[in-house]
């Protein structure tokens, strides 16, 4: 080798060791960040993927890993990483598991991430629900919202001869009762009381029934199912199951089930998240389908339901995460993640760009969150997945007309508290 | 010990080959195990950082409530139910794949009724649930037959989960006592027949008699393995039923479940598992009895 080879050869192996080292500089100046979600599980166009790769690209020094697990998992994922240690960042949360992590120190307060005035958005400006306060803290911020809505099968309705949806509960067991009435299958309402998990039935159907009827199930955090209020609404259920008005079956339905009769046309209405619409108009172009407000019974309110953000108290870069929760938040692209979820912004001051040539199903939802009244108990219920699989069973031996609606208020609020001792 | 020394030094290859299987058996068995025990005996561990030391107390508590003896009777009930039917099915198809008939359509059957074992437990949960529904085909079958005058709720009445539990079960578990049978039938021999039917045997006597008594060790093999396999089966139960109506169809396997992951006591739920253990261990130390009893 000559002498000039020789330097050719240092010079290379120079450029090549001082390049190594840059590299080297910039990956380990870079921050991983876990963001543990179920969200991408139900938008598998790569929504979630590019918008990690938009946070990326204008935070260069912060990676973003999803960690994508089907809504079943997430919450057992949740508490079993976090027992090993190797818990997310980022964590998508569901509102109902709010006090079973709190108890566990699963979740990091966010008053002073959300006092920064570096913020991309204003505290007043997200949907309250998630952010109220619980032991003097927030745990949570709102990454989109979904009202809970009655959808209506507007041909059965006119079949059963009437012009309008039922706004209120004498209304809905008028038309749920002639629907039936008109036969080949036909019911007036699902009730999904099947045991088989989530069983959470009675959390989508009889909460927001409950809520137009005045009640709640808890007093601040303690179980409070044993009211008049409750004792009522169950007395509603159970008379409109008499009347056969609800479709058969009510404790082997499943929520999947009772989307699915409702798309195909066999019943009339269907109580659930307003983000259904997308399932129902999907699937069966042809429904003459419209989503109104849940018929009330006085009150005008609505059971409030959404995907929620927080910080894992065992998170060791928590700026980082919280930068990441910052930008999901920040107006435009909250505005995306809404509407890639068809659901309402968690920044509501997206509502104008998501309303901007919505269809009549998201500006019936914009018109509820307008002007009801938004309720969510669960978020402080202690053992809150626990406490709706008793409702469930409860609820399935009261239609089974093995028990009155008394004793069924009695019997969840005697086995809730003996679950929570 | 100077024998066990010799010993080693003629055979240490062969130990030391079998050294990384030993040790990687002995981790996947022994640390699981040995924390499920450990954990029965603290009040609560995982979401509970400083976990206390409780004894035998969430046994005391296990074995003093009822919801706990209602999932056992449960679990009898369907495991009792599951194997007997498993082993009536799968010999009767056994004994029917097995006739003298066409070979193509020997082999067609054989492969069409294997089909059940093949399909998964979320399959056939959802297969069957289909079924089942007060819409769907087994009640208009029935409601057309005349059977019945309006449809019923298979899975969502407490007085018949369990009936259909079974149902689906033995569906599903027929194939595994199918096959193992009819390599059973196929290595009777020929002549015992042939020397029943010169002493003048039909069918029946020809099954009682010779059918039966040769098969005797490959049932009782079977029914054992069949037996461990059901007791603690899982996934079907819960799929299907979610151990309702109620909990008119919870087993001992989806109680343990409920605990850990729908309540987070995973305290109680690692006792639950150990009761388990302690009688899939029973069960399973009769078949290694039955086995080396064979060798």
């Amino acid at each position: 080798m000559s002498e000039e080879d020789n330097v050719k050869l240092t010079c290379t192996l120079k450029a090549a060791v001082a390049a190594a080292t840059l590299l080297a500089g910039t990956a380990s100046a870079q921050t991983e960040i876990e963001w543990l979600q179920w969200f991408a599980a139900e938008n598998t166009t790569g929504f979630y993927e590019a918008l990690a790769e938009e946070f990326e690209a204008t935070h260069p020094d912060i990676k973003v890993k999803l960690v994508t697990q089907p809504f079943g998992k997430v919450r057992e994922s949740i508490v079993t990483d976090s027992a090993i240690g190797v818990g997310s960042d980022v964590l998508g949360l569901n509102m109902p598991w709010t006090a079973e992590f709190m108890k566990i120190g699963l979740l990091e307060p966010l008053d002073d991430y959300l006092a920064r005035d570096t913020n991309s958005f204003a505290t007043e400006d997200l949907v309250q629900a998630p952010i109220g306060k619980i032991e003097g803290h927030t745990w949570m911020v709102p990454l989109n919202a979904f009202p809970f809505v009655m959808h209506v099968n507007m041909q059965l309705v006119e079949q059963a001869g009437f012009d309008a949806p039922p706004s209120t509960w004498d209304e809905l067991r008028e038309q749920a009762i002639a629907i039936a009435a008109l036969g080949e299958g036909t019911s007036g309402i699902g009730l999904p009381f099947s045991s088989q998990p989530p069983a959470n039935g009675p959390i989508l159907t009889f909460l927001p029934l409950l809520y137009t009827n005045g009640g709640r199930i808890m007093d601040g955090t303690t179980p409070n199912f044993d009211n008049p209020k409750v004792v009522e609404t169950l007395h509603f259920l159970n008379d409109l199951n008499k009347a056969g008005a609800i479709a058969p079956g009510i404790s082997s339905r499943t929520g999947g089930v009772d989307l699915e009769e409702f798309i195909a046309g066999r019943t009339g209405f269907l109580i659930s998240p307003g983000v259904h619409a997308q399932a129902i108009e999907g699937r069966n172009a042809d429904l003459d389908y419209v989503a109104a407000a849940v018929p009330n019974n006085g009150i005008e309110a609505y059971r409030v339901h959404g995907w929620e953000l927080g910080l894992s108290s065992a998170s060791r870069n928590k700026d980082e995460a919280w930068e990441f929760i910052n930008f999901l938040l920040s107006k435009d692209v909250n505005a995306r993640v809404a509407a890639a979820s068809n659901a309402l912004p968690g920044n509501l001051e997206a509502l104008e760009i998501v309303g901007e040539g919505a269809g009549d199903v998201m500006q019936a939802q914009i018109g509820i969150l307008a002007e009801h009244e938004p309720v969510e108990e669960l978020r402080q219920a202690p053992n809150a997945v626990g406490s709706w699989s008793l409702m469930t069973e409860e609820m399935q031996s009261m239609l089974n007309g093995d028990q009155t609606p008394e004793e069924t208020a009695a019997n969840v609020q005697a086995r809730w508290l003996d679950l929570i001792k | 010990m100077t024998r066990i020394i010799q010993g080693f030094r003629a055979q240490g290859t062969a130990y030391l080959f079998l050294l990384p299987c030993l040790v990687i058996l002995g981790a996947l068995l022994s640390v699981p195990l040995y924390k499920v025990v450990e954990y029965s005996l603290y009040d609560n561990v995982i979401v509970e950082r400083n976990p206390t030391f409780v004894g035998l107390q969430n046994y005391r508590d296990l074995l003093t409530d009822g919801a706990y003896w209602s999932a056992s009777l449960n679990t009898i009930l369907f495991t009792i139910g599951s194997v007997v039917g498993h082993i009536i099915v799968g010999t009767g198809l056994a004994l029917l794949v097995n006739s003298d008939i066409n070979r193509h359509a020997q082999t067609l059957f054989r492969s069409l009724l294997i089909l059940p074992w093949i399909f998964t437990a979320v399959v056939v949960a959802l297969n069957w649930q289909l079924l089942l529904n007060p819409f769907g085909v087994v009640n208009y079958a029935l409601g057309q037959l005349g059977l019945i005058d309006e449809p019923l709720d298979w899975l969502g009445d407490p007085a018949l989960a369990m009936w259909s539990l079974l149902v689906i079960s033995t569906w599903r578990g027929y194939p595994f006592i199918m096959v193992s049978f009819l390599s059973g039938l196929q290595s009777i021999p020929q002549e015992l027949y042939e020397a029943a039917e010169i002493d003048g045997a039909g069918f029946f006597a020809k099954f009682w008699h010779v059918t039966i008594p040769q098969l005797k060790p490959v049932i009782y093999g079977v029914a054992l393995l069949d037996l461990i396999w059901t007791f603690q089966l899982f996934p079907l139960v819960w799929l299907t039923t979610g151990g309702g109506p109620g909990r008119a169809t919870e087993v001992l396997s989806t109680m343990t479940f409920r605990f850990a992951f729908v309540d987070f006591e995973f305290s109680k739920a690692a006792t639950a598992a150990v009761s388990i253990l302690v009688i899939s261990a029973a069960f399973t130390i009769l078949y290694l009895r039955n086995e080396t009893r064979k060798i």
